[in-house]
C-alpha cells in the first residue's frame, strides 16, 4: 500500500514538472505579458522598468528555476495583475468552484443512476424511453446555449431565479459558502443545472448500459431463484456491480468539472476558478496559470488514488489483485 | 424522497428572490471589467481608474467631456519653466475624519513608482522631479524639463492618506493594506466597504463629501465580463445600470420598451497602421514571390488604402450604428484635433488607379492583423477592411485574433498592416501624438507605441517642441499642425470612432454619458 502511495506520489511529482515548463514556455511562445497590460503612453523607459520589475528580462530558464526555488518554500509566487499571492487568489474562489462542482455532480450522479437504473431495468416502458431521448439532448445540446436559454427563461421571462453571481455567503470554518442560505441557493440553482445536464445524460447511460448487461447475468437468476425481492436484488447486487465504470466516471467528471467549469462559470458570472483562469490566460498572468494547473494536476492525480482506493472497497477481485 | 428533500428548500427560494426586489436607496452597477487591487495606484487600467474613482479625488478632475476642470486642487498654474504651482482645496477630509492637505498629495506621488504593478501609474508623474511644500494648501511641482501637459497627467493622480497609507506603501505590503480596508481612505463620494478580485466592489455613501451628497446610500459594483449575461441581469432586474451593451444587443434593446439606451461617444478611434520599414514581413506579389520594396513606403499606394475605405459602410452596416467615421486618430473638440483635414473620400476608381500608377496595377497580397475581442466591432471591422481593400485589387487576409496574442506580436513588430483602437483618455494630443506619430526614440521619450516606424522629421520636431510649450494656445495651434501633417502621411489611417452604449431600466436613472466610458455612481441620479 505504501508503495501504491509513493508511485502515485512521484507520478504527481513529474506531471506537476512537465506541467509548469510546458506553460513557462507557451507563455514565453506568446510573447511578454507587459505588452497587454502596458498604457499606452508609457515610455521606453518606463516599459523597461516594468518588464524588470516583473522578472521577465531574464532569461527563461533563470526565470523557471527562480520559480522553481520559491515553490520548494512553499511560495506559488504573485499574480502578475493583482499582486497577491497566487494561492490567495486560488484559495478565495475555489469555495466558489467546489460548492457549485459538488452540487452539480452529485446530483447528476443521483438523479443518474436513478434513472439510469430504471431506464435498464424496465427498457421497453414510455418512461424509459423518455429518459433516454431526454439524455440525448443532454448530450449534444452545447452547455453555453442551455446556459442563455435558462437565464432566459427562469431570470429574464419568469423573474423566479437570479440571472448569475453568486448569492449570500455564511463563514464555515472560516471559509465563505453560499448554499447553506436561500439567496445563495436561489443564484446556485441554474449554473449547477447548466453544469449537471452533460454529466447527467452521461449517468443515466452508464448505469442504463451497466443495468441492461447485470440483469442478464446468473448472478441476478440465482438471486431471483433464492427468492429475494426486485428490490433487495437491485440494491444489494446490481448496484454494486454497475459501480465500477460510475465511479470511474465520476471521479473523472468531479476533476474536470472543478478545473474547467469555464463556460458555465463564465455565463452565470460564477466567481470561481474557472473565470480566474481564463482571465488570467487572457493576460498572460503566468504565475496564476502555472500555479493552477500546477493545483489541478496534483487534484486529479487525488481523485485518481481516491477512486482506486474506493474500487477496493466495493470490489473485492481489485483489492486482493493489489495486494498480490 | 431523497431528492424531494433536497429539493423543497429551493422552492422557497425561488419565491424569496422573485419577491426581493431592489431598494431604491442602492445602486447596483453591472460593469464588464474592475479593478486588480483597491490601490488607486496600482494601475492604469480604465476599469481600475473607475472603480478607484468612487474612493478617491483626483487632483485635476476630468469633466464629461475630457475637459480638465479643479479636483483637490482648485487652481494651477506654472510659474516658471519647469515648476507649477497647485492650490489646494481647503476643508475637505478623508473618510477617516483626518484633514486633507499638502502632505498627502506629495506622499501620493511618491508612492506611486514603488507600488505600481505592471499597468504602470508611473505614466502620471513621469515628469515630476520633485515637490516642495510651500503651506498645506499650497505645492510647488518641480518637473523635468518644461512640461505643458503636466494638469492632463494627474487626472488620474489619486490621493490617498498619507496616514492610514503609511504603513502600506511597498510592492509587498500595499495589496494586502487596501484589499483590506484598512489603508483604502480617501476623499471620495464613497466609502470602501468590501471587494473582491473580479467579483462585487461594495461602497456606502461618504456624508461629508466636498461635492455634496450622492443619491445612493449604498453602492455595489458587480463585475461581470461576459455582454450576454450582463444585460441578461439587467433584463431580470439584478442590476439597475450596464455598461458596454454590444451593438447586437443594441438593436435588440432599441425595440424593448423595459429598458432605456443610453448612447455616448466614445474616445476610442480604430487606426489601421502601415509598416514603413523598407522590408515588411507580411507583404507579397499576387502570385506568391516577393515584392522589391515595401509597398506601403509609396504615399500613392496608402492613399489608394484611404479610398479604399467605405466609412459610412463601416458605420451603418458594420457598427450597427454605433460609430462616426473618423478622419483623424482624435474625436472632433479635443486639444489638438484638427478641425479643417477633411473626411477621405470613398472611390475605389481613384484607388485602382492610385495602385496603377504606383506599379501595382495588378495589386498585391496583404496579411491584415487586428484586435477581436478588445472593443466593441473591432473583428467586424477588420473583415469589413478585408473585403474593401480585396475589391481595389489588395488582396487582404483578415486575422481578427485576440489581443493577448496580437499586441505582444505587434510589439516585436511582426505585422504589415494592422488595426486596433486607440483611446485619447487624456483628452489631449500629447497623449496619442506623442506615443504614436513620433519616431521611436528613447532619448526624448516619445514615440514608445509607434510600431510601423513612422518618422517625419517635421512631425517629430513640432511634437518635441509642442512638449514644452506652456502658452496654451500656441500648443494647441502646433499639435493642430502636427496632427494634420501626420494624417496626410497616411501612414496612420483613422477609420471610425466608436460609440458606447449604456442601459438601464426604463426611466429610472439619469445620467450624462462621458466621454472616457466611466460609469460612475455619484453622477448617476434617479430620474425625477
Amino acid at each position: 500500500m505504501l508503495g501504491f502511495i509513493i508511485q502515485r506520489f512521484l507520478q504527481a511529482v513529474v506531471v506537476m514538472a512537465v506541467m509548469s515548463v510546458i506553460v513557462f514556455c507557451g507563455v514565453y511562445a506568446i510573447g511578454n505579458p507587459i505588452d497587454i497590460v502596458i498604457p499606452p503612453d508609457a515610455t521606453q523607459e518606463i516599459r523597461a522598468e516594468a518588464i524588470r520589475r516583473l522578472g521577465l528580462d531574464r532569461p527563461l530558464w533563470e526565470q523557471y528555476f527562480i520559480f522553481i526555488g520559491n515553490l520548494l518554500q512553499g511560495d506559488l509566487g504573485r499574480s502578475f495583475v493583482y499582486n497577491i499571492p497566487v494561492l490567495e487568489l486560488i484559495g478565495g474562489r475555489l469555495p466558489a468552484t467546489l460548492e457549485l462542482v459538488l452540487i452539480s455532480v452529485i446530483t447528476a450522479t443521483v438523479l443518474g443512476v436513478s434513472l439510469g437504473i430504471y431506464a435498464g431495468y424496465r427498457p421497453d416502458s414510455w418512461l424509459a424511453k423518455t429518459i433516454m431521448a431526454v439524455s440525448v439532448l443532454g448530450f449534444s445540446v452545447p452547455s453555453f446555449w442551455v446556459g442563455l436559454i435558462l437565464i432566459l427563461t427562469f431570470a429574464v421571462n419568469l423573474g423566479w431565479l437570479p440571472a448569475g453571481g453568486r448569492g449570500d455567503t455564511v463563514l464555515i470554518w472560516g471559509v465563505p459558502w453560499s448554499f447553506p442560505t436561500l439567496d445563495g441557493l436561489a443564484h446556485i440553482v441554474l449554473p449547477a443545472l447548466n453544469l449537471a445536464l452533460f454529466k447527467l445524460a452521461m449517468m443515466i447511460r452508464l448505469a442504463r448500459a451497466g443495468t441492461r448487461e447485470i440483469m442478464l447475468t446468473d448472478t441476478i437468476k440465482f438471486a431471483r431463484a433464492a427468492g429475494l425481492s426486485e428490490g433487495t436484488i437491485l440494491r444489494r447486487h446490481l448496484l454494486k456491480l454497475i459501480s465500477i465504470p460510475i465511479i470511474t466516471v465520476f471521479g473523472l467528471e468531479l476533476g474536470s468539472t472543478l478545473a474547467f467549469a469555464v463556460v458555465t462559470e463564465t455565463i452565470f458570472s460564477w466567481p470561481g476558478v474557472g473565470k480566474l483562469i481564463i482571465d488570467s490566460i487572457g493576460v498572460l498572468d503566468r504565475p496564476v496559470m502555472v500555479a493552477y494547473l500546477i493545483l489541478v494536476a496534483f487534484l486529479f492525480v487525488t481523485i485518481n488514488f481516491v477512486v482506486d482506493l474506493v474500487f477496493a472497497l466495493i470490489d473485492p477481485r481489485v483489492r486482493h489483485g493489489a495486494s498480490a | 424522497m431523497r431528492h424531494q428533500k433536497f429539493l423543497a428548500p429551493l422552492v422557497v427560494a425561488l419565491g424569496l428572490t422573485a419577491a426581493g426586489a431592489v431598494s431604491a436607496q442602492t445602486l447596483t452597477m453591472g460593469v464588464r471589467g474592475g479593478p486588480e487591487s483597491m490601490d488607486p495606484h496600482y494601475s492604469a487600467l480604465g476599469p481600475h481608474a473607475e472603480a478607484a474613482k468612487h474612493i478617491f479625488d483626483t487632483l485635476v478632475w476630468s469633466g464629461d467631456d475630457l475637459q480638465i476642470e479643479p479636483g483637490l486642487a482648485t487652481s494651477w498654474e506654472p510659474i516658471d519653466e519647469d515648476t507649477w504651482e497647485f492650490k489646494l482645496r481647503e476643508g475637505v477630509t478623508f473618510h477617516d475624519g483626518s484633514a486633507f492637505d499638502a502632505e498627502d498629495v506629495k506622499f501620493s506621488i511618491e508612492r506611486i513608482p514603488v507600488v505600481t504593478g505592471p499597468t504602470t501609474t508611473t505614466i502620471y508623474v513621469r515628469r515630476v522631479a520633485s515637490i516642495d511644500i510651500i503651506d498645506p494648501y499650497t505645492l510647488h511641482i518641480n518637473t523635468d524639463g518644461p512640461a505643458a501637459t503636466l494638469p492632463y497627467d494627474f487626472v488620474r493622480l489619486f490621493i490617498v492618506s498619507s496616514d492610514a497609507a503609511a504603513d502600506y506603501s511597498t510592492p509587498e505590503t500595499a495589496a494586502e493594506g487596501f484589499n483590506s480596508g484598512a489603508a483604502t481612505i480617501g476623499t471620495g463620494p464613497y466609502k470602501f466597504v468590501s471587494w473582491e478580485p473580479k467579483g462585487d466592489l461594495v461602497l456606502e455613501r461618504n456624508d461629508d463629501y466636498w461635492r455634496g451628497i450622492g443619491a445612493w446610500e449604498t453602492v455595489i459594483r458587480k463585475e461581470i465580463p461576459n455582454d450576454s449575461s450582463r444585460l441578461a441581469a439587467l433584463k431580470a432586474g439584478q442590476v439597475d445600470v450596464i455598461n458596454y451593451v454590444s451593438s447586437v444587443d443594441y438593436l435588440a434593446l432599441e425595440r424593448d420598451p423595459g429598458i432605456d439606451a443610453v448612447k455616448g461617444d466614445s474616445v476610442y478611434i480604430m487606426n489601421l497602421q502601415l509598416d514603413q520599414r523598407e522590408d515588411t514581413p507580411l507583404v507579397r506579389a499576387i502570385d506568391g514571390s516577393e515584392l522589391d520594396e515595401n509597398p506601403f513606403r509609396d504615399l500613392r499606394v496608402r492613399q489608394a488604402i484611404d479610398h479604399a475605405i467605405d466609412r459610412e459602410t463601416m458605420v451603418d452596416i458594420v457598427l450597427e450604428g454605433l460609430g462616426k467615421p473618423a478622419n483623424q486618430m482624435m474625436p472632433p473638440g479635443f486639444f489638438g484635433s484638427n478641425a479643417d483635414i477633411p473626411m477621405p473620400e470613398y472611390n475605389p476608381e481613384k484607388a485602382k488607379q492610385l495602385l496603377a500608377d504606383a506599379g501595382y496595377p495588378d495589386g498585391f497580397e496583404v496579411d491584415l492583423y487586428c484586435t477581436a475581442d478588445r472593443l466593441p466591432g473591432d473583428g467586424a471591422i477588420c473583415q469589413g477592411l478585408g473585403q474593401m481593400f480585396t475589391q481595389v485589387g489588395i488582396k487582404t487576409n483578415v486575422n481578427a485574433i485576440s489581443k493577448t496574442v496580437y499586441f505582444p506580436a505587434q510589439a516585436r513588430l511582426e505585422y504589415s498592416m494592422f488595426m486596433n483602437g486607440w483611446g485619447t483618455l487624456t483628452g489631449e494630443a500629447s497623449y496619442t501624438l506623442g506615443s504614436l506619430a513620433h519616431s521611436n526614440d528613447p532619448d526624448v521619450k516619445l514615440g514608445a507605441f509607434n510600431r510601423i516606424e513612422y518618422k517625419n522629421e517635421e512631425v517629430d520636431q513640432l511634437l518635441q517642441a509642442a512638449a514644452t510649450m506652456l502658452d496654451a494656445d500656441e500648443r494647441r495651434a502646433t499639435y493642430e499642425e502636427a496632427m494634420a501633417k501626420v494624417m496626410a502621411d497616411k501612414a496612420y489611417i483613422s477609420i471610425v470612432q466608436l460609440q458606447t452604449v449604456w442601459g438601464t431600466k426604463a426611466g429610472t436613472l439619469e445620467f450624462t454619458p462621458r466621454f472616457d466610458e466611466d460609469t460612475l455612481a455619484f453622477f448617476i441620479k434617479p430620474a425625477s
